[in-house]
């Protein structure tokens, strides 16, 4: 069943959006660190846990978003930790890896912020799965 | 529900066939890392061997070199190891170690060949020296004891005397870990047994070390794991392999090595 959402205000829309925003600022400064982002989504979701629905919903998608690509980073990492601090080497299957799981990331890096711009702009974008997901765990309050 | 599903197996899938598509790519190769990792443990080994080379302990007279050369040789022939990337260097001292460094310097204590009782236990030692730079277990221990920030400085020519000093401490001082140890006995039995060489004095050479019988430092053996469970796993590994033991050096080379090395010592410890 769909929930119908009300239309946003402008300030429900800025919030909502900044959840977004918040994922790639945090990707783009705590890069090496595949849970920087999942932690400022986190964050930004804890603090507009009694916001509106609307706002609710999209830092709910932004937080699950995150953590989807949060578990093949964590794997890139410690692959890569264990590289520069033990007995592995670099071999075709680590750089096969790491160029997935960057092409992933960039994927997840352009829908989040084309989500980010139509949000901003009031429109309810949803995400594959996630969006499904969002709804289970997000609902409106009676 | 269903279309949510589609979609968790296109993009599951999308994952899995990317991933397994990109890794018959042969990415090392392209990339010459293997090349880049060489080159950066050849500019280390001169660097460290700058520093070492100048402290004016190195036994170079003619003996001494060909007798090591002749011994790193056959195992390296044996092993189609190049015998110019291992470069043997015999020093003085009372302290019975041996240990590699990168680039394929391999450093020899004086009072560690005097300590031999024949040249197999010799072989067995640098044997297990040049199985730990085949496999890379140098520059694995570098990066692990001095970081790669370090490294990286010092290849650049960033770091001073103290801190390359500080460097060749912890390679000379400190052991593998115990599985790497382990993978370099294997290896020098290997190579030994490759090399027409026996490898059951290399076993005594550890047990008789390890129950004392020497009253000497040696800092070869207390780095390393227990002498007694590495002897105990490299003559079961010996009783699986089959092999034909060809004379080494010369026994009057060797009684003479041994008889300059042990002067050498006892020279250094007055």
């Amino acid at each position: 069943m769909e929930t119908i959402m009300n239309a946003p205000l402008e300030h429900e829309m800025e919030k909502a959006s900044n959840s977004y925003l918040m994922s790639l600022l945090a990707l783009l400064v705590g890069a090496p660190l595949p849970i920087i982002n999942l932690i400022a989504t986190l964050i930004f979701y804890m603090g507009n846990r009694r916001s509106t629905y609307f706002v609710r919903w999209h830092c709910t998608q932004a937080l699950l978003s995150q953590l989807s690509v949060f578990f093949l980073n964590s794997y890139g990492f410690w692959w890569t930790v264990s590289i520069l601090f033990t007995n592995a080497t670099i071999s075709n299957e680590y750089i096969a890896y790491m160029i997935t799981i960057a092409l992933f990331n960039l994927f997840e890096f352009v829908s989040t912020l084309y989500t980010a711009i139509e949000v901003r702009k009031g429109l309810h974008v949803r995400w594959w799965i996630i969006g499904d997901l969002t709804d289970l765990i997000c609902k409106p309050k009676a | 529900m269903k279309s949510n599903s589609l979609w968790a197996i296109i993009i599951l899938g999308g994952f899995v066939g990317l991933f397994f598509w990109l890794r018959t790519i042969d990415w090392v190769g392209m990339f010459n890392i293997e090349k880049h990792t060489r080159d950066t443990e050849e500019k280390l080994g001169d660097l460290f061997w700058e520093h070492l080379g100048d402290d004016g302990n190195q036994i170079t007279d003619s003996l001494t070199v060909a007798a090591m050369d002749s011994l790193v040789t056959r195992i390296c022939k044996a092993n189609e190891i190049p015998c110019g990337r291992i470069q043997v260097h015999v020093f003085r001292s009372d302290v019975v170690n041996a240990f590699a460094m990168p680039g394929g310097h391999l450093v020899v204590n004086s009072a560690l060949i005097a300590d031999c009782k024949n040249p197999e236990q010799l072989c067995g030692v640098l044997a297990h020296e040049i199985a730990h730079i085949e496999l890379r277990h140098v520059m694995n221990k570098l990066v692990r004891e001095v970081g790669m920030a370090m490294l990286v400085n010092l290849t650049t020519g960033g770091g001073d005397a103290g801190q390359i000093g500080e460097v060749i401490g912890a390679l000379s001082s400190k052991a593998f870990d115990r599985d790497l140890e382990r993978e370099a006995d294997m290896k020098a039995v290997d190579y030994m047994v490759n090399s027409h060489i026996d490898p059951h004095p290399f076993a005594d050479f550890l047990y008789l070390t390890a129950n004392g019988e020497s009253g000497e430092t040696f800092e070869w053996l207390s780095t390393h794991p227990s002498s007694k469970e590495r002897m105990e796993y490299v003559l079961e590994e010996i009783g699986k392999r089959q092999f034909e033991a060809k004379p080494l050096i010369a026994a009057s080379n060797w009684e003479e090595l041994k008889t300059r090395m042990d002067t050498v010592v006892s020279l250094e410890v007055k």
